[in-house]
């Protein structure tokens, strides 16, 4: 029993023992094994510095103002006799080509043949006079041929001029109308005459008309009748007064009497007056007619004179007319004449000029031919210029082609030019005269690369922008070159490395650590700034934000840290 | 004795479904490429958006740029707008990228190697472990750096710590921006970092490497109402189906998404389009089958706790010694008593009342203590 009470002791003694010493363990060791699990970051130093943005680009050095040699034939070349970076002068063979008939000489002969064959056939045609085929192989001077042509034009000229008076005069008689000598139209004298015989004949129908007859004859006794009244009237007048004065009436009546005399003798005489007139009206009609019948023969006498007359004045009109007409038909006739005349020189000019132009490719092309046959045996090309070779595009035994420079020259004294293309972005960091370094400058000595141009690129004017330098110094074209152009650096407070930028959706932000003195040391906790980047360049940032310039920035870290947590250092 | 092996294996599955519960959403939170959205914003309210394009599909840069100018129309019609007070802020992030080769070489040697062309802030997307030096990011002004993995590093210069030197891609000068630890294991390496990978800008693989083409797109954005970003990327960017894969990658692995996964056991593994997946998206979906297969395994052992909790409950609930009957009278009884009980403290207080003792001194105390307390925050001011 006691056995059994001491073994309880011991093991509660022994466990005892062994809790205690497992919680000094991790006592002491609880910080290097809260430290395990934290993740650890490497910092860096915030602090003030430069910022320099750089723009990068590779280009090949061009020559700037390249001299192309080429040789205008397909020639096999037999031996190039220069090689790049050779400097040559005025008049050195570059190229000796081997003897043979290029293609160019064969296509040459073909022309020349073509030519003939076809000079050959134009004389063939009808068109073509022997005094042409002469005047061609002799050469007429143009001076002569304008000489004919403006002498011609002239003629037609002259004739049109003619044509144009003759239709004038043929408009003229035709509008030309037929007058006597009064000036006044015979058609409108006639149209006068004939009115005035017509009013004469009406007149006299009516003068010696029996209804006008009868009219005179009532007026007469109308008025027979009222002058028998006015007598009566006046007798009746006359009694009263005489009675008057013999029944010794008074004044007044007597002198009314006489007044009534003296009235009624007034009446009677008007109507005396009337009587008289209205008869000599009736008897006066005979004569009226007379007169008339007079005038009338005399009217009809003037008609038939005149229009005797106007028939011959039509005549003569009708004669103009015809004689206008003929003059014009003439003057049409001798102005086609001289147009004819002038197509036909024009023509023959026309095939001179042809034969001319034919035989003058005949002789281009025998010249072609002279000059590609001088040229097919022991040719060779040469220098046109002084200047350094820059580049040879034939080897010994390849054909050359028209269209491509075998050779290309630098020109002695000629600049280099360097170009590449660059964002709209970068280009707008850079201004026309900044100096650009060389990559690996230590390669090269005294070469200068200064930006010359900033255009938009041919390829993608909208987005891209073509930088193009003037290179001097020791270089030679095709030469690759990497250069670094960019503003001047500035100065900025804060600097910390591009890996310490992080960002979320609150902005862009740095984590720095803080560090907390601890009884087993300190500790360290990430906390958060938020920053703005001001500027960047490969490797650094310049920042703003609540910073004074000295703490440690996080640069990166073996596990993701979050701010406001603690981190380890590394030891 | 059945009973107490029955409890241990209830609890014991319950345990493992909890482990298991962990363990699938630690999986997932750990994949750096699928949790941008967790990155970018404290607050629930961002989506991640992936969109992958057949080599057909015709994408281009120009294309992208249109694409981003109508993501700010439609965030401003869904009149969501910046809120944060610091001017670098942005309501959205994207980025692109395309897969091709390059051939880097520097002084000593030269190396070809897998590409991706990138263009916007991939990084920001794809934060991959830096050995040195930083990342670069597609809206740089220059376009002319590159990153490396530490195995390039080594082929080229021989060293590790390499970042600001310089490479030549095709020809032109490149600055290595940084270098990278490749992620290993069995399924990265099956995913396509089994060789060397570059990272280079869009416009130098363009130019200067064999490109296939931009054939991914990723954009964190606002999410304003579930789906939102990933319908106006399928809207607004998708060309037709079969040249177009969108996905969210905010929710998908979520326990609802992994559910689904399980639903399309067989069929998943079927593809009718011609797009080729990058690393990112290959682990994504190897991650994908591993926690449907997790799920599985989570609802099993939670179907067996379920079930033994029934079953020990229905037997208990039979061999109970009461009824419900017996259960009401207790708690009326409870109740009437506790009623009482009430009433007679009600009774006691009147009648004190009516008495006029003083009982009051102590309640007296808690007003004088108050005062005490009160005077406590003015002292600092004297």
């Amino acid at each position: 029993m006691k056995e059994n009470e001491k073994n309880k002791r011991e093991w509660v003694k022994t466990a005892a023992i062994i809790f205690l010493s497992v919680m000094l363990v991790l006592t002491f060791f609880s910080q290097s094994i809260m430290n395990y699990s934290l993740p650890e970051v490497a910092t860096s130093y915030a602090q003030s510095g430069t910022i320099t943005a750089k723009i990068r680009g590779t280009g090949v050095v061009e020559s700037g103002d390249p001299y192309e040699v080429k040789v205008t034939e397909t020639r096999k070349v037999s031996s190039v006799a220069v090689k790049v970076g050779q400097t040559v002068q005025k008049g050195d063979v570059l190229l000796y080509l081997e003897d043979a008939e290029s293609d160019e000489l064969k296509e040459a002969r073909k022309t020349l043949e073509a030519a003939q064959d076809e000079y050959e056939l134009m004389l063939l045609t009808a068109e073509i006079t022997s005094s042409n085929i002469y005047s061609a192989s002799e050469g007429v001077s143009v001076e002569v041929y304008r000489k004919q042509i403006s002498n011609a034009q002239a003629a037609v000229k002259k004739a049109e001029e003619a044509k144009k008076a003759a239709e004038e005069a043929k408009k003229a008689a035709d509008a030309a109308i037929p007058a006597n000598p009064e000036g006044v139209s015979y058609e409108v004298l006639v149209g006068q005459i004939q009115q005035a015989i017509k009013d004469h004949e009406t007149q006299i129908a009516y003068e010696s008309s029996e209804a006008v007859k009868a009219q005179d004859e009532i007026n007469v006794n109308n008025k027979q009748n009222a002058l028998n009244n006015a007598e009566a009237a006046l007798a009746t007048a006359q009694d009263n007064y005489n009675a008057a004065v013999e029944n010794g009436s008074d004044e007044e009546t007597v002198n009314n009497a006489w007044a009534a005399v003296c009235n009624a003798q007034a009446i009677r005489d008007t109507a005396q007056n009337e009587y008289n007139q209205a008869a000599a009206v009736r008897d006066g009609r005979p004569v009226t007619v007379a007169n008339l019948q007079a005038n009338l023969e005399t009217w009809k006498l003037r008609l038939y004179n005149l229009q005797k007359d106007q028939t011959a004045a039509t005549t003569t009109t009708e004669a103009g007319k015809k004689t206008a007409e003929e003059a014009l038909a003439a003057a049409q006739a001798d102005l086609d004449a001289k147009q004819a005349e002038l197509k036909s020189l024009v023509d023959n000019i026309n095939n001179v000029i042809k034969l001319e132009q034919q035989l003058d490719k005949i002789d281009k092309a025998q010249t072609t031919v002279d000059e590609l046959t001088a040229k097919s045996v022991n040719a060779t090309v040469t220098a046109d210029i002084s200047g350094t070779v820059t580049q040879v595009n034939v080897t010994a035994g390849n054909n050359t082609s028209a269209s491509s420079p075998v050779v290309v020259l630098q020109p002695e004294g000629a600049g280099y030019t360097l170009s590449f293309s660059v964002t709209n972005e970068q280009a707008k960091r850079l201004s026309v005269g900044d100096k650009a370094d060389l990559v690996n400058a230590w390669r090269y000595d005294d070469v200068e690369v200064t930006l010359a141009s900033i255009k938009p690129d041919k390829q993608d004017p909208s987005q891209k922008k073509q930088l193009t330098f003037n290179v001097t110094g020791n270089v030679t074209a095709g030469q690759s070159f990497s250069v670094s152009v960019g503003q001047k650096s500035a100065n900025y407070d804060i600097i910390v490395p591009n890996s310490a930028i992080r960002e979320d959706s609150n902005g862009k932000f740095i984590l720095i650590v803080e560090s907390k003195p601890s009884p087993l040391g300190n500790r360290y906790m990430a906390t958060r700034v938020d920053v703005e980047v001001l500027a960047s360049d490969d490797t650094q940032s310049a920042i703003s934000g609540a910073l004074n310039g000295y703490e440690y920035v996080i640069t990166t870290a073996n596990k993701p840290v979050e701010a406001g947590k603690l981190v380890r250092m590394p030891e | 004795m059945k009973k107490i092996v029955l409890g241990i294996s209830g609890g014991v599955s319950f345990l493992i479904f909890l482990i298991l519960l962990f363990v699938s959403r630690s999986l997932g939170e750990a994949q750096e490429s699928q949790t941008m959205a967790e990155r970018w914003s404290d607050k629930k309210d961002v989506a991640q958006v992936s969109c992958f394009f057949s080599v057909n599909a015709g994408i281009t840069e120009d294309r992208i740029i249109d694409f981003e100018h109508s993501v700010d129309g439609a965030l401003t019609e869904a009149s969501v707008i910046q809120e944060s007070e610091n001017p670098s802020a942005r309501l959205w992030a994207d980025a692109y990228s395309a897969d091709g080769q390059v051939t880097l070489s520097s002084d000593k040697s030269t190396l070809s190697a897998d590409a991706i062309g990138i263009g916007g802030d991939f990084f920001l997307f794809h934060p991959l472990k830096l050995l040195s030096g930083s990342y670069f990011s597609g809206n740089d002004l220059m376009q002319d750096y590159c990153i490396i993995d530490q195995d390039a590093a080594w082929q080229l210069f021989g060293s590790n710590n390499v970042a600001g030197m310089t490479v030549k891609i095709g020809g032109i000068p490149h600055i290595i921006a940084g270098v990278v630890e490749r992620p290993s294991g069995r399924l990265e390496e099956s995913a396509g970092l089994e060789g060397t990978l570059v990272y280079v800008s869009y416009q130098t693989l363009d130019e200067l490497g064999s490109c296939n083409g931009l054939n991914h797109y990723e954009i964190i954005m606002p999410n304003p109402v579930t789906g939102f970003a990933e319908k106006l990327v399928r809207e607004k960017l998708g060309t037709s189906e079969k040249e177009t894969e969108v996905l969210e990658n905010t929710s998908r692995y979520s326990f609802a998404s992994r559910l689904k996964k399980i639903t399309e056991f067989g069929t998943r593994s079927m593809n009718g389009r011609a797009i080729i997946y990058p690393y990112w998206e290959n682990i994504a979906r190897g991650y994908e089958d591993i926690l449907a297969v997790i799920t599985l395994f989570e609802l099993l052992f939670l179907l067996y706790v379920i079930v033994l909790a029934l079953v020990s409950f229905g037997i208990w609930w039979k061999h109970k010694g009461w009824t419900l009957r017996s259960a009401w009278l207790f708690v009326k009884d409870k109740a009437e008593r506790a009623v009482e009980k009430h009433r007679a403290k009600r009774l006691e207080r009147k009648r004190r009342k009516a008495d006029g003792s003083g009982e009051k001194p102590v309640k007296k105390e808690k007003p004088f203590r108050k005062e005490k307390r009160a005077k406590k925050p003015k002292q600092p001011e004297v």
